[in-house]
């Protein structure tokens, strides 16, 4: 099988699975308990008025007409209207998705290049004090769960000690010009963005060192040494390289992780962004709303799991040549 | 003075059970242009001995005792960084078995020969990379493949590749460590016959390690048989096949068929190699030795030279001396 077969077929699975997922989340929302429109209808309407909008948001049509609808809509990206604020979902999920990008951008560098870094650095001193402490302190902080700590900092940070915002993305109203703006923004970032690192380094840096000291224990950093390359040389030329396919392949695969896990963070922190967007959206059982951040959510994942397939090749010969040759 | 000499060399493994005694006061020497050939079973200590000639012992691994010595440099009072940038690889380098995994999969095969010429020599990338193309000829493969990875070779060319590796920077002695284990008896001949054209072209000097004596008896001028962290004979290679000394000599010699004698029963050494942790006392040989006494279970032999270099390390010598096949008698149990 070629590369570019394999890249197809892997290409025309993700769409079927993008559909399935497409399937489930229509069902999902019709079958939850609750009347959509009752957040929008006052009980003094009529039940006059009331026939009429859900007329309107096509609520009275058969389920596989609303279904078929859904679909064609989803095609051209329209995600129609929120039942709450009446305006169209696109144009919400756009206004947040910066936001959530540049939060969990922000996170997820920092926590996957310290945890490789600190792991690479395990992995050299094995069985030192340093050693034990860090994965000690990474396993930890992994353990702990993730909106305690964070209501903890916040608590800390934000109240206590009053040095980092308790809540939002920018403060209200948002300071004067391009550089101060973005000071402002950097400085609501810090807590989000740092319990993420803290939390999710530990996992990264524990991988990282369990690959590195396997690569380390193989025949190849035998000859590597012998050769009488320096310590630096056998430990990044050749054991680090020798690991980045799967590490690399982790980075991508972990991508729908942080959209999912902004759920929690962008509540805590009261953060402006898809996962809040979409436990508001929950609560307020409003369809179209859900139904956008899940589409969202879903193409990322899937997306990411099509790039963590497409990257694997591109670091590792093994896959690489295979492909060539067919 | 010989060019490389090895005196009382005693390394042990620090393990949780006690300490492993993988090499117990090892001598030998080795002249200029000459090949020895070091053999013995699986576990017997070889190729840690390997190892440490080139000072590569994983952290628990520690050089209590004894000294090596090349043109009458001592290598192990160098100081690391000393060993690491002018000895290995450049005056001592090592084949190993390529046919595993002594290739790093990720990196094209070429540059991992020109790696080991840019660390050790001053000259530019070009000219390591004309270097490694005629490395690669000289072990009859087509510098074409410079580029190509590991995983895109045969294991004979693997292995080939991890010879041409080996002398990429012209080093002194080579220690060959299992050379042709794990490749098929065709390829194998076939990379024996590279070895051994390259050996005299070049006038290498050769330390041949392997459990296989016919590779040994085929192109070493000198054997040293080790068993359980000791060499217990030693001479050149016609008179230890010849007239083994040593009873377990006598007793590999047997194992292996000859294709030019009559028929014959291949017999095996009853019983396996001992536990390094906690090895027999007096000669470690004695639990599966028939000719074993209490001298033997007490009295440790020391290895002693007898006529034209031959040395064994035995108590009963004058008994296979005296041509008596001791194995031929035995009843063989299990």
């Amino acid at each position: 099988m070629g590369y570019r077969t394999y890249l197809l077929r892997r290409a025309f699975y993700a769409l079927i699975v993008l559909f399935v997922i497409l399937s489930f989340n229509f069902a999902l929302f019709r079958l939850m308990p609750g009347d959509p429109t009752s957040l929008i209808i006052d009980p003094r309407f009529t039940p006059e008025a009331k026939a009429l909008l859900e007329k309107q948001f096509g609520l009275n049509d058969h389920p596989i007409v609303q279904y078929g609808k859904y679909l064609w809509s989803l095609l051209r990206f329209d995600l129609g209207r929120s039942f709450a604020s009446q305006r169209p979902v696109r144009q919400e999920l756009m206004e947040r998705l910066p936001n959530t990008i540049s939060l969990f951008l922000t996170s997820f560098v920092f926590m996957a290049g310290i945890g490789i870094a600190i792991g690479v650095f395990a992995a050299a001193r094995r069985g030192s004090f340093t050693e034990t402490f860090v994965t000690g302190a990474g396993l930890f902080t992994y353990a702990v769960p993730t909106f305690f700590f964070q209501l903890l900092l916040l608590m800390l940070f934000g109240y206590y000690i009053r040095i980092f915002p308790i809540h939002g993305t920018v403060s209200a109203p948002p300071p004067e010009g391009f550089w101060p703006q973005v000071l402002d923004r950097l400085h609501h970032l810090v807590l989000p963005a740092g319990s993420n690192v803290i939390i999710g380094f530990g996992s990264w840096a524990l991988y990282t060192r369990n690959a590195m000291l396997e690569a380390l224990s193989q025949d190849y950093i035998i000859t590597a040494r012998a050769k009488g390359l320096s310590q630096r040389a056998v430990l990044y030329r050749h054991a680090l390289r020798s690991v980045l396919p799967p590490i690399v392949t982790l980075v991508f695969l972990s991508l729908p992780g942080l959209v999912t896990g902004a759920v929690i963070t962008e509540t805590i922190f009261s953060w402006h962004g898809v996962g809040r967007y979409l436990i508001d959206a929950v609560l307020k059982q409003d369809f179209p709303a859900a139904q956008g951040a899940f589409y969202l959510i879903a193409i990322a994942v899937i997306v990411s799991n099509f790039l963590a397939d497409l990257v694997y090749g591109l670091v590792d010969p093994r896959i690489r040549v295979a492909g060539e040759q067919a | 003075m010989p060019f490389f000499e090895v005196r009382d060399l005693t390394m042990y493994y620090q393990t949780l059970r006690g300490q492993v005694k993988a090499v117990d006061g090892v001598s030998f020497s080795l002249e200029k242009g000459k090949a020895l050939g070091i053999a013995g079973e699986s576990g017997c200590g070889k190729s840690s001995m390997a190892l440490t000639l080139l000072r590569l012992l994983p952290n628990n691994g520690r050089i209590l005792a004894g000294s090596i010595a090349m043109d009458g440099m001592s290598l192990l009072d160098m100081p690391e960084e000393t060993f690491r940038k002018t000895i290995r690889w450049k005056r001592i380098s090592m084949i190993f078995q390529g046919a595993m995994n002594a290739l790093n999969p990720v990196h094209r095969i070429g540059n991992q020969i020109v790696e080991a010429i840019l660390t050790h020599e001053d000259v530019s990338r070009e000219e390591a990379v004309k270097r490694t193309h005629d490395l690669l000829n000289m072990v009859g493969i087509s510098p074409k493949r410079f580029g190509d990875y590991p995983h895109e070779f045969s294991g004979g060319m693997k292995q080939r590749v991890v010879i041409a590796m080996a002398l990429a920077c012209n080093p002194d002695l080579v220690i060959a460590d299992e050379p042709t284990t794990a490749l098929d008896v065709i390829v194998q001949a076939q990379v024996l016959k590279a070895i051994e054209d390259l050996r005299s072209r070049l006038q290498l000097s050769m330390i041949l390690i392997t459990h296989d004596l016919s590779v040994i008896a085929q192109f070493c001028d000198d054997v040293a048989i080790m068993y359980a962290g000791k060499i217990v004979e030693r001479g050149s290679a016609g008179d230890v096949y010849s007239r083994p000394l040593h009873p377990y000599t006598a007793g590999l010699v047997r194992a292996f068929p000859n294709i030019a004698a009559g028929r014959s029963i291949i017999r095996s050494i009853p019983g396996s190699p001992p536990n390094l942790v906690d090895p027999p006392a007096g000669c470690r040989f004695h639990p599966r030795c028939p000719l074993a006494d209490d001298r033997c279970r007490a009295e440790e032999p020391v290895l002693t030279a007898r006529s034209g270099g031959h040395a064994v390390a035995c108590h009963k010598v004058d008994v296979l001396a005296g041509g008596r096949d001791i194995w031929q008698e035995q009843p063989q149990s299990a």
